[in-house]
């Protein structure tokens, strides 16, 4: 009478013990990309021969790895946001544009500033642009949460439109400021650390926090996972929703400030043109599926070291830097086919008879069918 | 080809050759084997029934014969000559056409489409659309159906619809027509005109395979039986050399006993609430547009109320309004003589009110989390995001309900997905006892699980009502519903139709009665 | 009631008045829900003519005339072509964003093969292909691999602009006399300022929306696209035998195909192929089409509506162009307006449930 179902049971002790430590690690998640990024920093590093090495020079560090974490700050700031949202089962393709609308609004701010180089200013400068990302997230949060639009066309049509605001914000030119301050966001250090690194850090730390030490984490793996049984559950689902896509916005709004300060120009056109692409790819390379659900904050870091790597393997590796992007969409689609269940499926010779409606074991019932 | 009349001796008549004839069919799942070595077969100009309890493998030996499940061993043939289905295209091409309980057609598109779509008559490469929709007409015609051709499918009512269904089988020509549950959202005058239709088919030559679990019906149409259990062939007899009380032995071999001592405990236990009681809620005029007209009930502490009715009668729409899952158009709702708009179910789970629903894959379990998440999740929603369950009190909690509800495997992290039905079930209700509710809400709550599984839940059930909680029990098994209730209220057509009170001579057959009657009425 | 005429004139008046009331609503309520929404179009565009007319015209120069209707045409004959593959997308429930970077791709794709020496007839038919096979990739990742249509399409739109970026950052003109004079051939008619005319992307747009609409409904493969735009994920078309993988694989294929035309009707129009082109036009294609009445949930649209919605799409380029404002204003202006349909949508759809 009791059902056959295999189940879960505890790992037996003894000699076999060892193997399923190894099963354990090799199926985790981020294991491929680990191994991934160890191989790729070894390639490069003898490919190029003092691509490993860190220095100390001027009181900072120095060296191509330290470039390779720089490089790594926007796309981990743009995956953490874009991870929380794809956990709910969405997704963000407004990042770059919002990127580009919140640079383009901080330095308009300084520019017609009667001092840009006063802190002040520049703290209200910044202040200013994060704010606007959090709007672009609302706007989000709102048509996807509060009017029930799919994710992808809701955020398509900021993504789009956002452009044009960007544009209308510069007027159409590329504005330029000077303001040492602001510059420092992107090119300066702190404790010898580049800023964008830390910038990126203490966000992450931040997000994690606030995702793993309450139940933020499980409800947006909930929404994600089931989101009518959550509702039903007595989970905020709307409201959680627009409080993720307006964290997104903030995030891509920092991103975009850190990415743009070292050169303190705005070019609304092109600053963070298919910088969703890469924001996409560290959360798919940290071990986050895209149609939601549980997430992997840890695998983020991974991925966002991953995709510089990547990008800078292309140079070491002497392929023209413009195939980039070719790269990446390949592996994109390696990681959508490779996490496919259906591919699963038929590696291990599964019938293509759909039985995902199969019961879940032979029910033997009573019931009293009466005359 | 004559009406088949049921021969009156041994029910193997071997002069006729069966149209479709299956031969140690064996379909497995993981874990599951929904099959075994099963025989069946279909003779022209017959009715053959399919009989068995839930689980025991209809309608999977439905989906092998229309090509939508492959099968592991064994053979078919139509007409004599061995096939292989692949798909429902093969199925139909091999003259096997399908009516499901759920209308399997496009809602979005015309009558004509629904009827003639995969015939549609053309004009060189084109469809020929006033040609084709005259050809639907004439099918339709066959029916008795005088429906627009041009109209939507969705304007017509589901037994319309179900028409619909079975006139596209006749354009197919099939030999064999397959009827799944096809009466359950039917009233009377409905399922005696479908009954008329396949007789006439009948007439035709075409062999139908009806499977129902209204026995009644059964009797009435079939002229053939047969029986399965637990995946296993247990026999095939002419109807009319089979009376009930055997038809019912067979489906559900000897384990009656399980339940039996149940049923005693249950309704032994009955307090008739006392009329000065105040009720834990009161609902008045309670509704919602195109959901349930507005209704009126009192649930009370410590007692079952059970909810019987027809496929679509309106039982969950109701559990949703009491529950905040919908929001209500009309009336009030009254928690503890205090009016309360149940704006939500985190607003009802606030005044103590649990809802388990009725599709647990759909709206109750979160697949990919863990055992002790799923049982958490109702409990941290109403403590809000920003203060996380203490660890030490989470794992309490879960302990607590992993032994009293004996779910197995008791691996707290295991995840839900992993677990058989009836744990699945155990660990939904564990999350709404976890919030400690006054008033559980359970919508099916033994649909497909095993019988083990089922009558812990029927004795859970029954114990909280013994504690005071105030329960509200759902199902489709009638005798269930009287089996565990104090009070009943009858659902037909999306309104109320009546209060009982469970005396003893209230049965299944007076139930079913009500709903009847209470449709002639209507 | 009765339905007597008097005889006093005045009364008459408002009767017949009443009665047009009457029967037009009549007519309304008899009227298939489906067309309800490209009725919203029509609406729409007539709006726009009216105020184009108010504005606009000048005592010699009327503003709706042939002109303006050959210049929308000739202008967005690729955006046509573009938004007639999107609709069989959008009607079986699923969407494709790879659109407007296969525009880019093939652009580049027909500036390199040309000075690879290939004969014209070759080039087209290749630069086709490349979307023919986008379009393929999409339909497999989606039906095989059950990935979900806008991330099958988001990789896809990332893949071909990746091979966009290889085969050049810069913009190439093409080089080649065939496809010069393709490009400048067209019919001429009328004269002077009411000048019009019928070019080669016009026809090849209007033809495909002809084919278009003869598939979508008069074969049994275009109502199978309806049906799987029903909602159940295509349970219904695969129970009643129409072969749903098959029709979904295909869908894919038509719209890359359509976006292979579409590439070669834009290099037609700018006789250059450039990397960053098309970026924002997957939005106009699928803005165009919830313009004209389709539906993104699926199962509901109609292709000729698609043709009003690009006009529509065509007419705010020219409104804005007469009101002097910058051309990135159009992108603004769409996304607001696709923004108020797929409201307007989701509205109605929340309230038919």
């Amino acid at each position: 009478m009791t059902p056959t179902q295999p189940s879960t049971t505890p790992a037996p002790a003894g000699p076999s013990r060892g193997a399923d430590i190894w099963r354990e690690v090799t199926h985790h998640g981020l294991f491929w990309p680990v191994v991934a990024l160890v191989a790729l920093l070894l390639a490069c590093g003898i490919a190029s021969p003092g691509f490993l090495d860190v220095t100390v020079r001027d009181g900072h560090l120095f060296g191509q790895l330290v470039d390779l974490l720089r490089n790594s700050a926007t796309p981990l700031l743009l995956a953490l946001g874009m991870c929380l949202v794809i956990a709910t089962g969405g997704i963000d393709l407004s990042v770059g544009a919002v990127m580009a609308i919140g640079l383009a609004v901080s330095l308009t701010y300084l520019d017609t500033a009667p001092d840009p180089s006063n802190v002040g200013t520049v703290v209200t400068a910044v202040l200013l642009g994060l704010g606007v990302g959090a709007l672009g997230g609302a706007f989000n949060g709102a048509m996807v949460a509060g009017l029930g639009i799919q994710p992808f066309i809701a955020t398509m049509i900021l993504m789009v439109a956002g452009r044009g605001i960007a544009m209308l914000i510069t007027q159409g030119q590329i504005t330029t400021v000077t303001s040492p301050p602001f510059k420092t966001i992107g090119s300066g250090f702190v404790l010898g650390i580049p800023t964008p690194v830390v910038i990126a850090v203490a966000a992450f730390v931040v997000v994690a926090v606030a995702v793993r030490r309450t139940a933020l984490g499980m409800f947006l793996e909930a929404i994600g996972i089931n989101r009518e049984a959550s509702r039903l559950a007595g989970v905020r689902s709307r409201r959680t929703t627009w409080t993720v896509y307006v964290i997104a916005g903030v995030l891509a709004a920092l991103a975009g400030l850190v990415y743009g300060a070292p050169t303190m120009a705005a070019d609304a056109n092109n600053i963070g043109l298919m910088k969703e692409l890469d924001a996409i790819m560290v959360v798919v390379l940290g071990g986050t599926k895209l149609d939601g659900g549980r997430f992997y904050l840890g695998g983020l870091l991974v991925g966002a070291m991953l995709l510089s790597t990547l990008e800078r393997a292309v140079i070491i590796f002497q392929f023209p830097s413009q195939t980039t992007p070719l790269f990446k969409a390949l592996v994109l689609i390696a990681v959508c086919v490779a996490a496919s269940p259906t591919l699963r499926a038929m590696l291990r010779g599964r019938r293509r008879a759909d039985r995902s409606d199969a019961p879940a074991a032979p029910v033997e019932t009573v019931s009293e069918v009466t005359a | 080809m004559s009406a088949a009349q049921p021969e009156a001796a041994e029910p193997a008549p071997v002069d006729r050759t069966p149209v479709v004839q299956m031969t140690g069919i064996s379909i497995a799942f993981p874990g599951v084997k929904a099959l075994d070595d099963v025989p069946f077969r279909l003779f022209p100009g017959e009715v053959h029934a399919l009989m068995g309890e839930n689980g025991a493998g209809k309608s999977t030996l439905i989906k092998a014969l229309t090509g939508v499940y492959a099968i592991d061993s064994g053979r078919i043939e139509v007409d004599g000559a061995e096939v292989r289905l692949d798909g429902p295209s093969q199925a139909q091409a091999a003259g096997i056409s399908t009516v499901y309980q759920e209308v399997n057609l496009c809602a979005n598109l015309t009558v004509a489409e629904n009827v003639m779509l995969g015939h549609e008559v053309r004009r060189g490469p084109l469809i020929d659309w006033r040609a084709t929709r005259r050809r639907a007409a004439e099918y339709l015609a066959r029916l008795n159906l005088d429906l627009d051709p041009r109209s939507m499918l969705s304007s017509h009512t589901i037994a319309v619809q179900q028409l619909c269904a079975i006139a596209r089988a006749l354009v197919v020509d099939a030999k064999v027509l397959i009827l799944d549950e096809p009466t359950s959202s039917l009233d009377n005058a409905e399922v005696a005109e479908l009954f008329r239709v396949v007789r006439r088919l009948k007439d035709e030559g075409v062999a139908v395979l009806f499977v129902s679990h209204f026995l009644d019906q059964v009797y009435e149409i079939s002229d053939r039986v047969t029986v399965l259990r637990n995946g296993r062939f247990v026999g095939e007899h002419l109807v009319a050399d089979l009376p009930r009380r055997d038809l019912i032995a067979a489906m559900i071999g000897r384990s009656r006993d399980a339940l039996a001592g149940i049923e005693e405990k249950a309704r032994s236990t009955i307090t008739i609430h006392s009329e000065r009681e105040t009720p834990f809620l009161t609902a008045v005029g309670l509704g919602r547009n195109g959901s349930v007209q507005p209704f009126d009930v009192n649930l009370y502490a410590g007692e079952i109320l059970g909810v019987a009715g027809l496929l679509g009668s309106g039982r969950t729409e109701m559990a949703r309004l009491l529950s905040g899952a919908d929001r209500p158009d009309v009336g009030e709702v009254r928690v503890q003589s205090t009016l309360t708009r149940l704006t939500s179910p985190l607003a009802a789970l606030a005044r103590g009110i649990a809802y388990s629903t009725e599709d647990r894959k759909k709206e109750g379990i979160v697949g990919d989390l863990t055992v002790r998440e799923n049982i958490a999740l109702a409990l941290q929603a109403r403590r809000g995001t920003w203060r996380p369950l203490p660890r030490r009190q989470l794992d309490d909690v879960v302990a607590k309900y992993l032994t009293a509800l004996q779910i197995t495997p008791a691996n707290p992290n295991a995840l839900i997905r992993n677990l058989s039905g009836g744990n699945q079930q155990k660990v939904l209700l564990a999350r709404w006892l976890a919030t400690a509710p006054r008033l559980l809400i359970l919508d099916e709550p033994t649909r497909g699980i095993d019988v083990g599984a089922k009558a812990e839940i029927q004795k859970l059930v029954t114990e909280l009502a013994q504690d005071g909680m105030s329960v509200v029990f759902i199902s489709s098994e009638l005798e269930e519903v009287l089996r565990l209730s104090q009070r009943l209220v009858v659902m037909r057509d999306r309104h109320k139709v009546d209060d009982l009170v469970n005396t003893d001579d209230v049965t299944t057959a007076t139930v079913l009665e009500t709903i009847a009657e209470s449709g002639a009425h209507a | 009631m009765s339905t007597e005429l008097s005889a006093d004139p005045d009364v008459r008046g408002d009767e017949d008045a009443r009665s047009v009331v009457r029967r037009a609503r009549r007519a309304l309520r008899g009227l298939d829900r489906r067309f309800l929404p490209v009725l919203g179009t029509v609406l729409t565009l007539l709006v726009m003519l009216g105020i184009g007319q108010q504005r606009y015209s000048t005592e010699r120069v009327d503003f709706v005339s042939m002109k303006l209707l050959s210049n929308l045409l000739v202008d967005n004959s690729y955006l046509l072509v573009l938004a007639i593959g999107m609709t069989f997308v959008i009607l079986t429930g699923g969407i494709d964003l790879s659109v407007g970077a296969v525009v880019a791709l093939v652009g580049l794709a027909i500036a390199e093969l040309f000075t690879l020496g290939l004969p014209l007839p070759v080039v087209l038919a290749l630069g086709v292909l490349i979307g023919t096979s986008c379009g393929l990739l999409i339909g497999v990742m989606v039906q095989v691999f059950d990935i979900q249509p806008f991330i099958a399409s988001l990789a896809v739109m990332f893949l071909a602009r990746g091979l966009a970026n290889v085969i050049s950052v810069n913009s190439l003109k093409i080089d080649d006399e065939g496809f010069s004079a393709l490009a400048a051939w067209s019919l001429k008619f009328g004269e002077g300022r009411q000048l019009w005319r019928i070019n080669a992307s016009m026809l090849v747009a209007l033809a495909v929306l002809l084919i278009a609409f003869l598939i979508l409904h008069y074969t049994r493969f275009g109502r199978s696209v309806y049906g799987l735009g029903a909602g159940d994920g295509g349970a219904a078309v695969n129970l009643m035998g129409l072969r749903p993988a098959r029709t979904r694989v295909w869908v894919y294929v038509i719209s890359g195909t359509c976006a292979g035309i579409a590439g070669v009707l834009f290099a037609l129009y700018t006789k250059s192929g450039f990397n960053l082109t098309g970026i924002g036009m997957e939005l106009d294609a699928i803005a165009a089409v919830v313009i004209g009445g389709t539906l993104l949930s699926g199962g509901v649209g109609f292709v000729l509506g698609t043709g009003a919605g690009v006009l529509v799409y065509g007419l705010i380029q020219v409104l804005i162009a007469r009101e002097g404002l910058e051309s990135w204003w159009t992108r603004v202006f769409i996304g607001v307006v696709l923004l108020g349909f797929v409201i307007l949508q989701r509205v109605l759809v929340v309230r038919r449930r």
